[in-house]
């Protein structure tokens, strides 16, 4: 019974959000629009359920190899806090063929409280391996990232030991005429136990959480 | 993008609606009648029945409850003999946040075995709407209805040397807070059992990351700091492996933070959240308490 106080899992908005980074950069001048749908996953009444979180971004090529993209995390907006991310795509490796690449996203993801006037800011660093495939250039990729924490104290002046949050990620993209929908999964927080904390994650092996999201992008402008 | 402006339009004048606040408050509101020793539902501790009462000793009552003019009926149990609260020494006890007083009821059972059955009197509450309590459950309705239990044991001729107040969970926060900020008594002594330091470590546990608690509730209970208040003396136990409210985030914390002129602590090694009783084992527990019962300045 306890456990309903589980939802303040709703502080793992940084973790959870699923930030509106590129994985292939964009052509020059070429936009995107991206909303995502998804969150960690949690045992909730003997069941596992995902915490339903959402976001909108916008992305565009600055030049070749080189996007920028932001987002709104609506469902903290929701609850009187401004939650951005905004981070950079840059390609590190591609293929001739353009079907095989390495993206580098740095990033800053910030949250602002509207109702206690605090302020939090995460460094992020991703690096995303993809591989386009198939006829309708459908998209697989993987990534490594993690957030960095720069508090080094935690409430009462206690000692924050948590310096990274790591994550891994899968995604999958189906390509469409105009629309794009991706299905990823993450696996977060891997390096720490979930055990004997306020929330019940699910986790393997007993570490970190396991998320699922679902995402809608569309490209526009291409120059 | 019209759209998009209209949606986070829409998200900016929702803002500060959404809150975790309410998420605190689990009771449990379906009961007709409190059962007490009849209670068949799930309870949080199993005892046998060496340690019932004499029903004559069971009184099931209300209280009236005025925060800042919203009156409310609240109800209470008190086990003892009422015509004695002028001589007895009495413990407050102010349960956790789910559920209502037959949940708890093997618990207030517990403190009324102390010493022998009766020896010391037990007062519980069901805050606003817990149980039969009317109303709806609030920070500052903890702190009001809590307050209207000790206004009713003065009115019966309780006095603060004879006072003890016992919050476990959720209800450490009334607990400590009574004990700190003075209101109709000054209990003489303090008793946390799980207690949390405040909403930001929870919201701190869960993510992980140094996040400020405002982000997410506007509770103001800070346990951690309000203890430092406190000069009374002060009894903790809390279990090793309580997953809900880590020992360690929130009690050590919380214990540490005591600075007043005697304390105790019991950590009780594989407790959980709920069952710390049932762990220690019920007559070291009974003892563990009636050693700090009977402990002297």
């Amino acid at each position: 019974m306890y456990r309903y106080i589980a939802l303040l899992v709703v502080s793992t908005f940084l973790m959870s959000c699923n930030s509106t980074r590129v994985v292939k950069t964009l052509d020059k001048g070429e936009q995107q629009i991206t909303g995502s749908f998804g969150g960690p996953a949690i045992i909730f009444g003997g069941a596992p359920i995902p915490i339903p979180l959402s976001s909108v971004g916008y992305a565009v090529g600055l030049d070749t190899g080189l996007t920028f993209a932001g987002g709104v995390h609506t469902t903290s907006l929701l609850f009187g806090n401004a939650e951005v991310d905004l981070n950079m795509g840059i390609n590190a490796f591609k293929t001739k063929s353009n079907k095989f690449g390495i993206t580098v996203s740095p990033g800053l993801h910030m949250i602002y409280g509207f109702n206690g006037g605090d302020f939090s800011i995460y460094p992020q660093l991703e690096g995303i391996a993809w591989k386009e495939y198939g006829n309708k250039n459908n998209l697989i990729f993987g990534g490594l990232g993690t957030w960095v924490e720069l508090d080094r104290e935690k409430a009462y002046g206690e000692v924050q030991e948590h310096e990274l949050m790591p994550y891994i990620t899968l995604r999958h993209q189906f390509t469409g005429q105009k629309w794009n929908f991706q299905l990823e999964a993450r696996y977060i927080g891997f390096t720490y136990p979930n055990e004997n904390i306020v929330v019940d994650y699910l986790g393997p092996f007993s570490t970190g959480t396991s998320g699922v999201y679902f995402g809608i992008s569309r490209k526009f402008g291409k120059k | 993008m019209k759209k998009l402006a209209l949606l986070l339009t829409s998200g900016l004048l929702l803002s500060s609606c959404l809150r975790m606040d309410s998420l605190l408050f689990n009771p449990d509101d379906s009961i007709t009648e409190y059962l007490l020793d009849d209670f068949d539902g799930e309870t949080e501790i199993d005892l046998d029945g060496s340690y019932d009462l004499p029903d004559s000793t069971e009184h099931v009552f209300t209280l009236t409850s005025d925060l800042e003019g919203d009156l409310a009926s609240i109800y209470a149990v008190y086990v003892g003999d009422i015509s004695r609260i002028a001589t007895d020494t009495v413990i407050l006890y102010l349960h956790g946040n789910a559920g209502h007083l037959d949940y708890y009821w093997p618990r207030i059972k517990l403190l009324a075995n102390v010493g022998s059955k009766n020896r010391f009197g037990v007062l519980a509450i069901d805050y606003r709407g817990y149980g039969l309590s009317e109303g709806d459950p609030s920070e500052d309705a903890l702190y009001e209805d809590s307050d209207a239990a000790l206004r009713w044991l003065k009115e019966n001729g309780l006095t603060d040397d004879r006072l003890i107040i016992y919050g476990f969970s959720m209800g450490t926060a009334p607990a400590t807070e009574l004990m700190a900020n003075k209101r109709s008594m000054q209990p003489s002594k303090l008793m946390l059992e799980a207690p949390f330091a405040s909403d930001e470590v929870m919201v701190q546990d869960a993510s992980g990351l140094s996040l400020p608690g405002s982000f997410f509730t506007s509770l103001e209970i800070n346990n951690a700091e309000e203890i430092a208040k406190i000069n009374e003396p002060f009894f903790w136990i809390h279990g090793t492996a309580d997953s809900f409210l880590s020992i360690e985030t929130h009690g050590e914390v919380v214990y540490k933070n005591y600075d007043g002129v005697y304390s105790t602590a019991y950590r009780v090694e594989g407790g959980e959240h709920i069952d710390v009783p049932a762990i220690m084992g019920y007559d070291a527990y009974v003892e563990a308490v009636l050693e700090f019962l009977e402990y002297t300045p």
